[in-house]
């Protein structure tokens, strides 16, 4: 019995133990169930909280980017700040043209005074006359001469054309000395300019009073031609041949033929101008240059004028800054009037020795060997010069003159010129490099 | 008749074959070198300055003037060396195509890398070069760059034969990598080595070689030779035991050779071009007539 009721007994006690287990299993899972509510609570909570954080850390991170570019746009435009201070907006400097200044002044000492040397003519090429006194453009004073301020502009215009100006200034003058165009892009070789221009033939008509190898002109050249030379408006043609080695250029020129000593008719355009040049090298250091040359033009009696023209240049390289160079010019001119025909002729020759980079001496010849038959022949002219170049641009010449072909009108006397020169030459800005 | 015909069609074909050549001028020797090594059979090439003369002043003789009015491509050296003498033959030789700025005029200092660039210019400074040192054919370095763009060059005018270009390229690569390498290890005994120079004319190879150069005899760049400034020359000389005085071949010696009179320096005349002192007709030799006038 005894074992029964323990049975019972502990049967009883389990089963309440049990009831007891599962009311406490029953609390604990409320607990729990509670405890997962509240914490999922909390994750919401959490979540919520993540999202508006990420939002705000986008917000930041597009800040940052933001502020980033910002900073890299600052530091371009820091970067790009130089450039365009140095170009502006529309900025045209860099179309600018080359510019060149070049400065010409001498100083002389003469043994003809200021009022005669002023009056004077070369006999059977050029007459007095004391109302309309002669343009002397350089070295015309006893004493001190400033012979111009030389402003010369070169710049491309477009595909086709380059265009040039020269002008002289000079203390109660403002001279166009050539303003033309010249093309680009002709083919065959071709080449043509039009405008003002000094005309391409001979030698030394085409350079500018700077760059000659004495101070003054040529004595044909002022006889025949006048101190201008032959500058004028119109138009050029130039053709460089297909040669193998030697050069061969043919030059052509239509002008109005304003110079007057020996055309001048003007009613319209009456001078015309072919040339041939050729140039070849006799050794690998020495060099010759022909050319032949013909001006057809009309003369102030309405007659025509014919002047023959040849040059002969030979140069010879001693070694990279010595050279030796041998130039000459002949023009022969046939100019018809109402009473005649005058035959004229004269020519220079010059002998320059190139020493070194910084020294170079020369002497020239000029003679005018045939005259109208009425006048003299024997009109000629002796020069003489040393020159030195402390650097490339900056040139004193001393040269010295002895001139047989002057008659003075003011008291109508023939008489020889003696003339000491110290000339200087500089040249500022962009440098036209010199030709052959 | 038939032979006839067949010398008249012969004669025409060869006849076309030298025309269809590329006509290339170069301003100066080295450049006409690379330019004959790249273009090879398909070009003819006129070098227009004599590498005896100083390359800034050639004269410019009008019988160099029908090769530029030929030419379909000019290669110059540029940063200036040519502005004394090439322009006036340019706008003699009426010649469109290869006009400065048009496609078959090259201006090669553009593939180098130019150093000496003043950072202000006046010609109170004498003749500088406002673009930098022009004198880049001195380092055998730069004749790769150059071989480069002129085969670029080449290939842009005449497209028909790119294949043969690049192929002439890659040889004169090869070859030239070759060379370099040698001369390169013949120029390291010069490593820090001293030395004067006449003109800046060296100063690609000195400083690609770790060689100083400490002084000029000319005072400033185009300037002939003062006493005063050879006098101080010879004093600096003495003082940092200067023993080297590099003179180019084209000026006056004499300057040189009293310096080293009073110094106990030696003269090295280094060639500057192809074909300036005897022995250096190739771009080989004149490399290495300079590696063994300055370092052997």
């Amino acid at each position: 019995m005894t074992k029964k009721l323990i049975i019972l007994s502990l049967c009883a006690s389990t089963m309440l133990s049990a009831q007891s287990e599962l009311e406490e299993l029953k609390a604990l899972l409320a607990q729990q169930m509670k405890m997962t509510q509240a914490l999922q609570k909390r994750v919401v909570q959490l979540e919520k909280k993540q999202a508006i954080q990420s939002k705000i850390t986008k917000r930041q991170d597009n800040k940052i980017r933001e502020t980033k570019k910002q900073i890299a746009v600052v530091q371009t435009q820091k970067e790009e700040q130089p450039t365009v201070q140095a170009a502006a907006t529309f900025d045209q400097k860099s179309f600018l043209p080359d510019i060149a200044l070049i400065l010409n002044g001498s100083t002389v000492a003469r043994n003809v005074p200021n009022s005669t040397y002023a009056s004077y003519y070369i006999p059977g090429f050029s007459t007095y006359n004391a109302n309309t006194p002669m343009v002397i453009p350089f070295n015309k004073e006893r004493g001190f001469n400033f012979n111009y301020a030389e402003l010369a502009l070169h710049s491309t215009v477009g595909p086709w054309f380059d265009a040039d100006a020269i002008f002289h200034l000079r203390s109660n003058s403002f001279d166009i000395e050539e303003a033309y165009l010249t093309t680009r892009a002709l083919p065959y070789a071709l080449k043509a300019k039009l405008g003002q221009f000094r005309s391409n033939f001979g030698r030394i008509n085409a350079k500018h009073q700077h760059s000659w190898h004495f101070s003054s002109q040529p004595l044909v050249f002022e006889a025949m031609l006048g101190s201008e030379g032959i500058n004028d408006a119109g138009v050029q043609l130039q053709w460089v041949l297909p040669t193998e080695d030697t050069y061969v250029m043919a030059g052509f020129e239509a002008l109005q033929g304003i110079n007057d000593v020996s055309f001048g008719d003007t009613e319209t355009n009456n001078l015309y101008i072919g040339y041939l040049k050729s140039s070849f090298d006799i050794t690998d250091d020495t060099t010759a240059l022909l050319g032949a040359s013909i001006l057809h033009g009309k003369n102030l009696y309405g007659f025509s004028t014919d002047i023959y023209g040849a040059d002969f240049t030979v140069k010879t390289a001693l070694d990279g800054y010595s050279s030796l160079l041998w130039q000459s010019e002949l023009l022969y001119r046939n100019k018809k009037t109402t009473t005649d025909t005058q035959k004229q002729a004269g020519f220079y020759t010059q002998f320059i020795y190139q020493y070194d980079q910084n020294w170079a001496a020369g002497i020239r010849y000029d003679d005018l060997y045939k005259n109208l038959d009425t006048q003299p022949n024997n009109l000629d002219k002796y020069t003489a010069m040393l020159e030195y170049k402390p650097f490339e641009f900056t040139k004193f010449r001393l040269q010295y003159t002895y001139d047989k072909s002057k008659v003075f009108g003011i008291n109508n006397e023939r008489k020889n010129t003696s003339e000491i020169l110290l000339g200087v030459t500089i040249e500022a800005g962009a440098h036209g490099a010199h030709a052959f | 008749m038939p032979t006839l015909k067949k010398t008249l069609l012969l004669f025409t074909i060869l006849s076309t074959l030298t025309f269809a050549k590329l006509n290339v001028v170069a301003s100066y020797p080295y450049l006409g070198k690379i330019v004959q090594a790249i273009g090879g059979d398909n070009a003819h090439v006129k070098v227009l300055a004599s590498p005896k003369r100083d390359p800034h002043f050639v004269i410019p003789k009008p019988s160099l003037i029908p090769a530029i009015t030929r030419a379909q491509l000019l290669v110059a050296n540029g940063a200036g060396l040519e502005i004394g003498w090439l322009p006036p033959l340019l706008k003699s030789a009426n010649n469109p195509k290869v006009r400065i700025g048009s496609e078959g005029f090259l201006d090669i200092s553009r593939a180098i890398h130019l150093i000496d660039v003043p950072k202000s210019v006046s010609r109170a400074m004498g003749d500088i070069h406002p673009e930098g040192n022009p004198h880049f054919d001195t380092d055998p370095h730069n004749v790769l760059p150059m071989a480069k763009r002129i085969a670029q060059k080449l290939i842009a005018l005449d497209a028909s034969h790119k294949k043969v270009y690049q192929d002439n390229l890659k040889t004169f690569s090869q070859k030239w990598k070759q060379f370099l390498a040698s001369f390169d290890a013949g120029m390291k005994s010069c490593k820090g080595k001293k030395v004067i120079q006449y003109h800046e004319l060296y100063n690609y190879l000195l400083r690609r070689y770790g060689i100083k150069s400490v002084a000029n005899i000319e005072p400033l760049p185009g300037i002939a030779p003062s006493s005063k400034h050879t006098l101080e020359l010879i004093q600096q000389m003495r003082k940092e035991h200067i023993t080297t005085i590099l003179q180019d071949p084209y000026h006056e010696k004499k300057t040189a050779r009293f310096i080293a009179g009073k110094t106990d320096a030696k003269v090295v005349v280094l060639p500057h071009d192809v074909g300036s002192v005897s022995g250096t007709k190739s771009l080989e030799s004149f490399y290495n007539t300079i590696k063994e006038r300055l370092c052997q």
